[in-house]
């Protein structure tokens, strides 16, 4: 049995104030500074600045709180105790499937640990059309500069497992720069689970950085309890309606503070905000909501892969962002997934001898993904957020041609760097996706593709968008400051401001972007200067 | 109330809508559920068979067991969906557990117990590529639960060739 300590079950043993589900009972009534809706990455780092400020802080989350000790490396244990809809989370065609976490730390828990700062070409991009005008590499730096040594975000120096090393060899060999991927994680065992959840606490999630220290400095954290609606009365939000999870009649919670933060998630916070009817004068709420729409293509390789071990996305090539503009045909990010059975066998195309032949090759094969930016051009407006009549969200992202085009090119870049690496066969997942021997056929038979919705695999890990952040009112839903236009006690923290995608996993724009929110905000409660520092020893 | 939800779906076609309404209509039953319903169980037995081919074990008490194993994985799962993808898989296993809609939405004649193997793997295959989104989701939505389901379980990992995690 594992010795490892974990730091959730001994700050528990120290008396953390955790309400809901097993823990202590749900209050009827709860007053504080400030109520933060969710526990991920833009809600840990609020919440690490705003008790640092010395404020009252209570954290509403959903999900249960779980921790290493929970963390078996298991798809079956993982899923449905840690994601959104067990991991099932589909748009409304059921085209994409959503990869979203839902525990205490959010995504966070559950990401593959890339850490990217956003791209010069997003941020030039956010400035020009949404008049984001202090958004840029300078002026961010000192703020993902705390965030990457607050989470020990460094170049990863252990070699780069077969999965992401044939990345590396086939886009060298077609003179494609490819480079490494900073992680942030401290103490790696390099196992390679970290999709459900790090067993040894190694990977710096807000689960055991920021949460852990807000719940020290005296923070209240109702678990297993969702945020329903906000009571909004003359421009400002009264109360936070919160409901226990499981139970029925179950009684709801109240909480009422100063200001509050909602930080649930893109998809969750438009979520939360149409539930409470809020304002919306220019029908902006839940629209532009991005996904990084992602391709896959497997390879069998002559040598074994066995893409569960090791460390997930190491390597990445930018090429097909960076070639060419970012308004113009949709260009992707190539990055190397870690493969388990659940994930693998479902993601595998065909039925009968057809999927049995290719999960027989698990050991050997090579998947690569292909992230598409969107978001940037007049053709990829993104999805919509809205509610089903039990109140449940749903994002409608239709997966037009535009987005389909740049599918394409992605599926042929990633076969011919499959090629250039060895592989034996190369199979675009794809319903009509057959394995290719050479890059010649494949180069015609993926032209030759129908690339429609439900044929070619679509899935995403990344949500961003749909309460978009703007210099003004009828451009976003939220102001540069992360205030809400029409709210004034009200911001929003978290991957939903983003006004297109970012073009890069996002945990690291959110981390050093709601940094710089969160200590404005610290501020203004507050008169205090605070920041992100470095973890205590 | 049920049709309204079926639409969610996607349907694609008011052929298939006619179906799927008139069908829906004649089933009175609660369409939710948090475990595969009496009549869901053949219709997964049948797919299931027909999805693992070649995974599954040929013959014998490990095939039973093993397809017994999947329908218990199977409750598992859906167990853990929320409410609303409850209600729209109980809704697609209902439909699909009725002859109309065995015959219209998955293209199986013969009762679920009596298809063969060939015989629901045509169905699934005309499914899988219809030009009606709603015969591909269902499709996607059967294939991904099965898959998922049956390799959930670490005794089919070894024809994977995957080891299971470290051990720590």
């Amino acid at each position: 049995m594992s010795r490892i300590p974990d730091p959730i079950v001994q700050g528990l043993q120290r008396g953390w104030k955790v309400h809901g589900g097993p823990h202590a009972p749900l209050p009827e009534t709860l007053q504080c500074d400030v109520a933060i809706i969710g526990t991920g990455a833009g809600a840990g780092v609020t919440a690490e600045l705003l008790t640092q400020a010395g404020l009252k802080v209570v954290l509403v989350e959903e999900g249960p709180l779980r921790s290493s000790s929970d963390f078996r490396q298991l798809e079956s244990v993982a899923y449905p105790a840690l994601y959104q809809e067990s991991a099932a989370r589909k748009t409304a065609d059921k085209a994409i499937n959503i990869l979203q976490g839902r525990c205490v730390g959010g995504s966070t828990v559950v990401n593959w640990t890339s850490s990217f700062r956003t791209p010069t070409a997003t941020l030039d991009f956010w400035r020009a059309r949404f008049g984001l005008a202090d958004f840029d590499s300078d002026r961010l730096a000192p703020y993902f500069t705390q965030a990457e040594q607050r989470l020990h975000i460094g170049p990863w120096l252990t070699p780069p497992n077969e999965n992401n090393d044939l990345l590396r060899r086939g886009a060298a060999r077609l003179g494609i720069p490819a480079a490494a991927i900073a992680r942030n994680v401290h103490g790696c065992w390099n196992l390679g689970s970290c999709g459900m959840g790090c067993p040894t606490n190694a990977k710096q999630s807000m689960l055991v950085t920021t949460l852990p220290a807000a719940l020290d400095r005296g923070a209240t954290l109702l678990v297993e309890t969702r945020a329903e609606r906000f009571e909004l009365a003359n421009g400002q939000v009264r109360a936070l309606v919160a409901t226990p999870l499981g139970g029925t009649g179950a009684r709801q919670v109240r909480i009422r503070a100063a200001h509050y933060v909602l930080a649930a998630g893109a998809i969750n916070s438009p979520a939360v905000l149409l539930r409470s009817q809020a304002p919306d004068p220019h029908g902006l709420l839940g629209r532009r909501t991005f996904l990084h729409p992602v391709v896959m293509s497997a390879a069998t390789m002559p040598d074994k892969v066995e893409g569960w071990q090791g460390a997930p996305q190491t390597i990445y090539t930018d090429h097909f962002l960076e070639t060419q503009p970012i308004d113009g045909p949709m260009g992707f990010k190539l990055e190397a997934p870690p493969l388990h059975p659940v994930i693998f066998a479902s993601t595998v195309v065909g039925i009968g001898q057809e999927q049995a032949g290719l999960l027989r090759q698990f050991p050997h094969t090579h998947v690569l993904l292909a992230l598409l930016r969107d978001g940037f051009h007049a053709e990829s407006p993104g999805g919509r957020v809205r509610l089903r009549s039990d109140g449940s969200p749903e994002l409608d992202y239709p997966l037009n041609d535009f987005v389909m085009e740049g599918a394409r090119r992605a599926l042929l870049a990633m076969a011919e760097i499959q090629f250039a690496a060895g592989a034996r066969a190369v199979t675009p997942v794809h319903e009509l996706g057959t394995p290719l021997a050479d890059w010649p056929a494949a180069k015609q038979a993926i032209a030759a593709l129908p690339m429609q919705p439900l044929l070619a695999k679509v899935v995403s890990a990344h949500v961003m968008g749909g309460c978009g952040m703007a210099a003004d009112a009828a451009r976003g839903v939220v102001a540069p400051d992360g205030t809400h236009w029409q709210i004034g006690n009200l911001s929003v923290h978290d991957g939903s401001i983003f006004p297109t995608s970012v073009g890069a996993n996002p945990q690291l724009s959110i981390y050093g972007i709601v940094n710089r929110l969160a200590q404005g905000l610290a501020h203004r409660l507050t008169g205090r200067q605070v920041a992100l520092g470095p973890p205590a020893a | 109330m049920q049709r309204r939800v079926w639409l969610k779906l996607g349907v694609a076609s008011a052929a298939v809508l006619a179906v799927a309404g008139g069908t829906l209509a004649l089933w009175p039953g609660p369409a939710t559920g948090s475990r595969l319903s009496p009549a869901a169980r053949p219709v997964m037995q049948a797919v299931g068979a027909a999805v693992l081919e070649g995974s599954l074990p040929a013959e014998g008490a490990a095939r039973t067991a093993a397809l017994a194993g999947l329908l218990a994985r199977l409750d598992d799962l859906v167990a853990g969906l929320p409410p609303h993808a409850q209600r729209e898989l109980a809704q697609l296993l209902q439909l699909l557990g009725t002859a109309p809609g065995r015959r219209w939405l998955a293209g199986v004649d013969a009762p679920w117990p009596e298809a063969s193997i060939t015989q629901v793997q045509a169905g699934l295959q005309g499914m899988r590529t219809s030009r009606l989104t709603l015969r591909r989701q269902a499709y996607q939505a059967l294939h991904d639960l099965v898959a998922g389901a049956y390799f959930a379980d670490p005794a089919t990992w070894a024809q994977l060739g995957y080891p299971g995690p470290r051990s720590l």
